[in-house]
């Protein structure tokens, strides 16, 4: 449909939470200093009353979704896959962006959307307890590896390095054993990886620049049809420059903070998509 | 025995009035036991024991401050700086034209000391619960910590107590657990380790949260025909007894008598609990809101209704249950975690309901306020309870005596260090200055993404303790709000006096340290069994000391929490006046952080040095005693914050660090590891005092600043009336200082393992 004049003003996002969430605040205003028009949807209120095709952007954010006690993201995505599966799958299908950041990640993972080799929402990775067997929150550096695939970071140069904080204690990033090398290898061929935990020199580093123990030290990845991603740092904590740990450090001409471009992204492709 | 039943006071003599406050666990002593016989000979009538526990929740020392109330009157109820709004269960303080910020601290202990992961994690949802409940949400959470030696052999811990190592782990992982689930950030704290808390750990939690100025609510109903909604968690047998049991001091039986005092905690009620609260101060549908803290239901319906000059009436089997077979008092006095009570206008009921069905979280009218100071309690339509609010909760208030401790011991100088490269290294790792990243780290610190200051500042691998951090708690608004906290157990041992002034000057030295002027306090006062003389002597001077520097900075503190019985038949704690503080940053593009910026800045110490080795780590590590602990000169005080912030308003200042545990060596040091680069220094132009004195002194009203070279003389300018030394300049890799002689040469790498190894070599 190409460039039709849309404006970010036109751009909806659903920001789904259910109890547990406590992300969401944060994500919304990253969409709202962009213009856009984010909502803040329960998602019994997603089930019972709202249409997701009423948006053009569904976005999971972080927090401990119910408590996650039986594991990150189980539950919601449970919930999820039992009252909303098929109108998901039709919203991804269709090319609409679906974003999650931290447990929002992990339940795009428990949900088979990603990485989402075979569209058909199986199970192929998981996100699990980090080595350190604790709670990490640190700023870590991630390496921008996507060669253009992925429409939430399609504005990101690829080997540009961002600087975006981590908050999780189940971030490492997992596939069966068996099916490691296989999954990689799919993983590159379809341009699916999209962040990688790397040092100051941009070296994939071990803990902490890891900080939890991640294969292939993968912190973001996308579907291979690009419109659904997740990555586990937290890019709506640093919109502005402010907002980074190191910010007095450097003196603050550039008010953009590392996460800001996440969101131009997104709604630069859906303002060209749709 | 029914669901209730009499209690014989009419015909109890002293000895039976006794064993009767110790059968119902209500901790009350005769003479209140006999005013209780001598209320309901007059009404000629005996109490039910719904009544007499309801009695022994208000009357506890915990509820009632009986202890503490007189003295805290006298040095600080009446600072007031002319912008409190409120002081119900929180503080609430301006924050700007249209906004307010709400603050409390107070203590935990004694439910973290027998299960220190559910103690610490309930401590953090009580808090929150005090700040939510003046109509504000939550944005900033904190948590001095106080343990026992983490090195102390099992076998030479006393019967029936935790090793500090179980206690520091388990608390640190309840309130990472609680804290992060919930989504407000720890913000800042400190962890102290002394042998003298080896049986009485300190958790005390502390809460800030920002607030519409319209939408401040009272800890009060409205009117009479208001409606009691209780909202929340259900109520069941966890937490029975809280306040009683905070009201004595701990034994080796404390484990299995009052294990079922400490409550439960479920941060996935809390979280949409405060959603769904907080939507209703927003659509302005409640007449008043409180939250379900010590004493449970007994205490908040009662101080609701008499703080409007009401009564009221509840209906007991309408509170939702956790489980069947709770007895009327039993669901009186719970207290049950995740419950707020609002006080609601009927017109408005159907709204406040239907805001909580979205939530999923439960809603129940319990009860309606009636006129007249009265409570009346109706289960299965009998009436179990009915007593004037008068006498129920205003308890007694005592003037206990007070007898100054045998202190003054010998005064011990220690001989001068051969290697003070030794000295500072030794310091640098021992516990209670050594990196606290550990902990930190566990906790989210920047969920919301409001902390524009953060709790570890400098290189993204090389970071340092923050004296204060900084929210920037609106979206529209470059206003911050600093917060920090201090505490000063170590001189208030030897002196309280000095000891209570201390802690208010480091707590404000920590605010101005990130650019923030000290605009109000909250404290928790943590002290041993009020009825000995000599606690109550520590009590009132500490109290003493902090009032007087508040008063005369008019800073007020508008909250605040008292802990006694922090002991155990071996001892009590040392007095441990803990405080927090929140200042106000006017725009956070200008706040300064602690790491060391740029080579070749120079260096410059803010503030006297003294002969005042009282109670510093110095001391405490080479075995050295002083009886003179650190005073603080409040003229000096006021006089170098004020010119200090106009510095750093004007952008002459790269960074600064505070002057406080361990002294100027331990501060340049991490200042140096903040921004893994090296210093030159010479400190034989501050005073003549011997090496190791100015060095390690721990004396108050000082920081250490790097100045933009390029400003360095209008800085000088802009602090012309304060003492300033300047010690040198930003260089290298080396830590150096000399004092005529070289005395230390360190490299930075060093000092960044040794500080940065003890806690995770001792906590894996």
């Amino acid at each position: 449909m190409g460039e039709n004049g849309m404006k970010n003003s036109d751009i909806k996002i659903c920001i789904l939470r259910i109890e547990g969430t406590n992300c969401e605040d944060e994500m919304y205003y990253s969409f709202e200093r962009l213009g856009a028009k984010p909502e803040l949807v329960h998602l019994k209120q997603l089930i019972k009353r709202k249409n997701l095709f009423d948006y053009h952007c569904l976005m999971i954010p972080g927090g401990f979704s119910t408590g996650d006690y039986v594991r990150a993201g189980a539950i919601f995505a449970a919930l999820i896959k039992s009252r909303l599966v098929k109108e998901i799958k039709k919203f991804v299908e269709e090319g609409y962006p679906v974003g999650g950041v931290c447990n929002g990640f992990q339940v795009l993972v428990e949900l088979g959307l990603l990485p989402g080799f075979d569209r058909k929402m199986n199970v192929e990775a998981v996100l699990t307890i980090n080595d350190s067997n604790r709670f990490e929150c640190r700023p870590t550096l991630l390496k921008h590896e996507n060669n253009g695939n992925s429409v939430f970071t399609k504005k990101i140069k690829k080997g540009k390095i961002l600087m975006l904080p981590s908050a999780h204690a189940e971030g490492k990033f997992l596939f069966p054993k068996n099916r490691e090398k296989k999954y990689l290898k799919r993983l590159i061929d379809n341009d699916q990886i999209v962040f990688r935990y790397v040092n100051e020199k941009g070296e994939c580093a071990g803990y902490p620049w890891n900080p939890n123990g991640s294969f292939y030290n993968i912190a973001g990845i996308c579907n291979p049809e690009g419109n659904v991603f997740g990555m586990m740092p937290h890019p709506e904590r640093v919109f502005y420059r402010w907002q980074h740990p190191d910010w007095t450090r450097t003196n603050l001409k550039n008010l953009d903070g590392d996460g800001k471009v996440v969101f131009e992204s997104v709604l630069e492709y859906i303002r060209k998509r749709f | 025995m029914g669901y209730f039943h009499e209690i014989n006071l009419k015909d109890a003599n002293d000895e039976r009035l006794m064993q009767i406050s110790k059968e119902y666990g209500i901790a009350l002593n005769l003479d209140e036991m006999k005013k209780i016989k001598d209320y309901f000979l007059g009404k000629k009538r005996n109490p039910t024991n719904v009544e007499l526990q309801s009695i022994g929740q208000a009357w506890s020392e915990h509820c009632c401050y009986k202890s503490s109330k007189a003295i805290l009157k006298e040095f600080v109820f009446g600072i007031d700086n002319g912008r409190v709004i409120s002081r119900e269960d929180a503080g609430v303080v301006g924050f700007d034209e249209k906004h307010a910020y709400a603050l409390r601290i107070e203590s935990h202990n004694h439910p973290s000391a027998v299960e220190p992961y559910g103690g610490a994690a309930t401590g953090i949802g009580g808090i929150v619960r005090d700040i939510l409940c003046m109509g504000c949400q939550p944005v900033a959470l904190v948590d001095p910590l106080f343990f026992g030696n983490l090195d102390i052999e099992y076998k030479k811990l006393p019967k029936g107590v935790k090793h500090p190592k179980y206690l520091f782990s388990g608390v640190v992982s309840g309130i990472r657990d609680y804290g992060n689930r919930i989504g407000i950030p720890t913000v800042s704290g400190c962890v102290y380790f002394d042998k003298n808390y080896v049986g009485n750990p300190l958790v005390n939690v502390g809460c800030v949260g920002i607030g519409k100025k319209e939408n401040i609510t009272r800890s009060a109903v409205k009117k009479i025909g208001d409606l009691l909604v209780l909202v929340g968690g259900k109520t069941g047998r966890d937490g029975i007894h809280g306040v009683t049991f905070a009201s004595e001091i701990l034994t080796e039986k404390s484990e299995d008598e009052s294990r079922t005092a400490v409550q439960l905690g479920d941060p996935i009620m809390k979280e949409p609990l405060i959603h769904a609260c907080l939507e209703c101060v927003e659509k302005k549908l409640l007449n008043g809101m409180k939250d379900l803290g010590g004493g449970g239901l007994s205490c908040v319906v009662g101080e609701m209704a008499l703080a409007a000059g009401f009564g009221a009436e509840v209906e007991l089997d309408k509170v939702p249950l956790k489980e069947k077979g709770l007895k009327p008092w039993e669901i009186w006095v719970s207290e049950s975690q995740e419950r707020m009570m609002l006080a609601v206008d009927e017109k408005n009921l159907e709204p406040v309901l239907n805001i909580f069905k979205g939530w999923d979280v439960p809603a129940v009218v319990v009860g309606k306020v009636i006129p007249g100071k009265v409570v009346r309690l109706f289960y299965q339509k009998a009436k179990v309870f009915d007593m004037d609010l008068g006498f129920l909760t205003e308890g007694p208030v005592y003037c206990r005596s007070r007898a100054m401790k045998k202190r003054r011991k010998k005064e011990k100088t220690p001989n001068k260090p051969n290697d003070y490269n030794r000295v500072i290294l030794r310091l640098l790792s021992s516990a209670n200055i050594a990196s606290k990243e550990w902990v930190i780290r566990q906790y989210d610190h920047e969920v919301k993404g409001n902390t524009v200051i953060k709790t570890l500042q400098g290189k993204i691998d090389s970071v340092t303790h923050a004296d204060a951090s900084v929210i920037k708690p609106l979206e529209k608004s470059f206003r911050g709000l600093a917060i920090s906290v201090a505490s000063a157990p170590f001189f208030a041992s030897i002196d309280p006096l000095k000891g209570g002034k201390s802690v208010i000057d480091e707590v404000c030295r920590n605010l101005v340290s990130v650019g923030a002027r000290p605009h109000s306090l909250t404290d928790c006062l943590n002290f041993g069994n009020p009825e000995k003389p000599e606690v109550m002597y520590d009590f009132y001077e500490t109290v003493k000391g902090m009032g007087e520097i508040c008063s005369y900075l008019n800073l007020p503190i508008p909250s605040g929490n008292v802990s006694f019985y922090n002991e155990t038949e071996k001892g009590s704690i040392p007095p441990t006046p803990v405080v927090l503080g929140v200042g106000i940053v006017d725009d956070i593009r200008t706040c300064v952080t602690v790491d060391l910026k740029k080579e070749g800045n120079p260096l410059y110490l803010i503030g006297e040095t003294k002969n005042e080795m009282g109670g510093s780590a110095y001391y405490r590590l080479v075995k050295g005693y002083s009886n003179y602990v650190p005073d603080v000169d409040n003229k000096k005080l006021k006089k170098s914050m004020g010119s200090l912030l106009n510095a750093m308003k004007k952008g002459y200042v790269a960074a600064c660090h505070d002057v406080s545990d361990g002294s100027l060596g331990v501060c340049l040091s991490e200042m140096c590891i903040g921004g893994n680069i090296g210093t030159i220094l010479d400190i034989s132009r501050i005073n003549n005092l011997r090496t190791d004195i100015k060095l390690f002194s721990e004396s108050n009203t000082r920081w250490v600043v790097e100045v933009k070279k390029e400003n360095e003389k209008s800085f000088v300018n802009e602090m012309r009336n304060i003492k300033l030394s300047k010690i040198g300049k930003v260089k290298g890799e080396n830590l150096i200082i000399r004092d005529k002689k070289e005395i230390i040469n360190l490299p930075v790498d060093k000092i960044k393992k040794e500080w940065g190894q003890t806690l995770w070599g001792r906590m894996g």
